[in-house]
């Protein structure tokens, strides 16, 4: 049980970790992590790096959907932008991995910023048109600036290094990728601990006010796209050192959909929430996927009549879980925990 | 009493273990993650069907050496990163020596791994140029002729057809805005002036585009003698062969495998007869073929309420024979059969007889067959209007 939480000062409301207990937690949290590339098998740390990647994308457009509340049907597109940045510096250019990372998120961020420009006049759904226009024009150009981006048959790079150490499988990817969640993970928690994050709540929660508290809408808002787009650039960039090939295929509009549906599904507005949303929809189709694959094994004949049930399943799942918890996953995270932390005392 | 029993128990359990691990020695694993559903699943389950029904139809026949093939497959949703997961679940879980992927994404991203890390020999739904290519993806083969061969195939039918007063031949390329679409155009362009083709016209749409009045009207205006489609499955190819009758048009239309479809001469109807184009393999109603008959008779036995299998059956179906091949290579030279070993026979395969499923083929200057026959559509089935065209002699 949980008591005595009083909070006496400005910054101890604002603390990340309460109390001992959420440390605690978080570093058994982190020792898992660390050690968990030790004992999984090639197939779970693909899944580990892809659902690593995914939540960094996550986060990215929930500081702009969930934070700032402005749809984007483009993030896609920004994960592209880097991707191909880094894929065109690493071959064309040599440059080292450790300098594409940014110079991807950097890249990213400024179309971020070039889109965004309209949101100051467009909101909902028109942003949100507005940015699905950014999503096709951008795979228009991955696909038709050939002599830049390899066209269709896309570019391939070779295997990522650190100081000469080369990354040339999952189990070593996935320490990057572990760091690279961390760090954007903590900047996101920390970023709405700050002036620009409040401001980004406040445009959210009513523009006009925010504005009238002193809010340069169109400044923050561009902070809100460039952030965010620096994230999916960063994403990007991982993305394809991690697969070794990039194509335009990679980066389509179901991709962006995806996202915004990972934002949803996990919670808007809430990092815990982006990343429990990347994980649901990177895990749960493949543990969907295993459950049938091991029903097919009995019952051969239905392969036909099961395989297509996967959709459906997870189609099914999202509807419930937004039914019975509209804030999504964090929201029920966040449910269970207080349960443990009023146990065995209810109410 | 006790202590006997034990005894027995001991030896049981010793010999069930001695007897799983010979049973697993006789075992060649083959691991495919197929498109079941998806958008591409009107092709996908017939070729994991197809290549299953080979695989098992190879076990009837005695296997490879007394040692049985084992099919371990996966639904990928025609989804890469289902794609790529599901092949290293499967590598890890089960540690196949051949694989058998869902598209020529799929085998693009795997093939640095395929090279570096896993060594199994990898066959897939693609055509790709690149997957064939022997010198970048020694492991990765194509299960027919490439795009571009298949485009050789036309184009080397069309140069030895008789010219309208002298002419050079007129050739119009009208393909879709993909990697599928543009794959083999820069080699026909080259091939095409080689052979003394002219090119009159490329059309270029999305994939299922419906208004394609502008590309009509640009084939009147450059009146091809043949047009050949590249890059799409059904639409838009009944639209243009329609526009092209309503404007009066002389061009004798022509595809490439996807193109050379049952359900495509299906959806054309009336308007098909005629519709021309190369496929890599023979047709189920191709009674006369040996291979043909062999899979009647399989059907026969397992499968019996079906009547017809398409074209991507035959594809599935050839890459199983593919792998049997290579597998049968390779115990033949006295090798044991592992992913090395079996990449090390694809140039092997020379001149071999496929029972008239895919002609005589070898894999001479790529991993890929570069054979291929013209068929012509008549009565809504097709026709062989030339004998197997093989691109490298």
């Amino acid at each position: 049980m949980h008591i005595g939480d009083f909070k006496e000062t400005y910054s101890s409301d604002q603390a990340v970790f309460i109390n001992a207990t959420s440390r605690f937690w978080l570093g058994v949290l982190f020792a898992v992590l660390f050690l968990f590339p030790f004992v999984a098998g090639d197939y779970l740390l693909f899944m580990a790096n892809l659902a690593g990647i995914t939540i960094i994308g996550a986060v990215g457009l929930n500081i702009l959907t969930g934070f700032t509340g402005l749809i984007s049907l483009g993030h896609a597109a920004f994960i592209g932008v880097g991707g191909y940045t880094a894929a065109i510096l690493s071959t064309r250019f040599d440059l080292p991995f450790l300098l594409c990372l940014p110079l991807s998120g950097l890249m990213a961020a400024f179309f971020g910023i070039i889109v965004g420009g309209p949101s100051l006049r467009l909101k909902g759904l028109y942003l949100c048109i507005a940015t699905l226009a950014a999503q096709l024009i951008l795979e228009f150009v991955f696909v038709h600036w050939e002599s830049l981006t390899g066209g269709i048959r896309g570019m391939n790079i070779s295997p990522p290094q650190i100081f000469g150490y080369v990354l040339d499988n999952d189990f070593k990817f996935y320490f990057v990728t572990l760091v690279m969640v961390i760090l954007c993970v903590t900047f996101a928690r920390n970023l709405f601990r700050t002036r620009v994050g409040r401001a980004f709540i406040a445009i959210r929660d009513r523009d006009i006010s925010a504005e009238l508290m002193g809010i340069n809408l169109l400044q923050y808002k561009t902070y809100a796209f460039a952030l965010s787009s620096f994230m999916a650039g960063i994403s990007g960039c991982l993305w394809v050192n991690f697969l070794k090939t990039v194509t335009p295929e990679h980066f389509p509009l179901m991709e962006s959909v995806r996202y915004l549906a990972m934002v949803i599904v996990g919670g808007m507005g809430s990092i815990l929430g982006s990343i429990l949303g990347a994980i649901f929809m990177t895990i749960v189709p493949e543990l969907i996927s295993t459950f049938l694959g091991f029903l097919v094994n009995i019952f051969p004949t239905a392969m036909s009549f099961l395989f297509p049930l996967q959709q459906v399943i997870f189609g099914l799942l999202i509807v419930i879980f937004l039914v019975f918890e509209p804030h999504g996953l964090a929201e029920i995270w966040r449910r269970i925990k207080n349960y443990f932390h009023l146990w065995p005392f209810e109410h | 009493m006790k202590k006997r029993i034990v005894s027995t128990l001991v030896l049981v359990l010793s010999l069930l273990l001695c007897m799983g691990v010979s049973f697993a020695g006789e075992v060649i694993k083959v691991g495919a993650g197929q498109p079941i559903t998806g958008r591409f699943a009107f092709a996908g389950k017939h070729i994991h069907q197809g290549l299953m029904d080979s695989l098992d139809y190879a076990n009837e026949q005695g296997g490879v050496g007394g040692m049985n093939f084992k099919y371990i497959y996966e639904d990928t949703g025609y989804d890469l990163k289902r794609a790529i997961a599901s092949f290293k679940k499967i590598m890890a879980q089960d540690n196949p020596v051949m694989m058998y992927g869902e598209s020529t994404g799929v085998g693009k991203a795997m093939a640095p791994e395929i090279n570096s890390r896993y060594h199994v020999v990898y066959g897939s739904t693609s055509f790709s140029e690149e997957l064939a290519d022997r010198q970048k993806n020694p492991y990765t083969f194509v299960s027919g002729p490439t795009y571009a061969q298949q485009f050789g195939v036309l184009l080397k039918y069309i140069a030895g057809q008789p010219k309208k007063n002298n002419k050079p031949h007129r050739v119009a390329f009208f393909y879709s805005d993909t990697e599928f679409g543009r794959d083999p155009i820069p080699f026909a362009r080259k091939l095409a002036k080689e052979l003394g083709i002219e090119v009159v016209a490329e059309e270029v749409t999305k994939v299922g585009a419906v208004d394609i009045t502008s590309q009509l009207l640009d084939l009147k205006r450059n009146k091809p003698d043949y047009c050949i489609f590249q890059g799409y499955v059904v639409p838009p190819i009944p639209e243009v062969i329609r526009g092209a009758k309503d404007f009066g048009l002389d061009i004798k239309f022509m595809g490439t495998f996807w193109a050379m479809t049952k359900m495509l001469l299906d959806k054309l109807g009336p308007d098909g007869e005629g519709y021309m184009g190369v496929s890599p393999y023979s047709y189920w109603y191709m009674d006369e073929v040996p291979m043909i008959q062999a899979m009647h008779a399989y059907s026969k036995k397992h499968h019996p309420d079906v009547a017809y299998r398409p074209s991507s059956y035959m594809q599935g179906w050839f890459t199983g024979m593919i792998y049997v091949k290579l597998a049968k290579l390779c115990h033949e030279a006295g090798l044991p059969i592992t992913g090395e070993n079996l990449k090390n026979m694809i140039p092997k395969v020379q001149n071999w007889d496929t029972g008239g499923l895919n002609g005589v083929v070898s894999f001479a200057n790529s991993n890929a067959t570069a054979t291929g026959k013209v068929y012509k559509a008549q009565g809504g089935k097709f026709v062989a209007v030339s004998d197997w065209i093989k691109l490298d002699e």
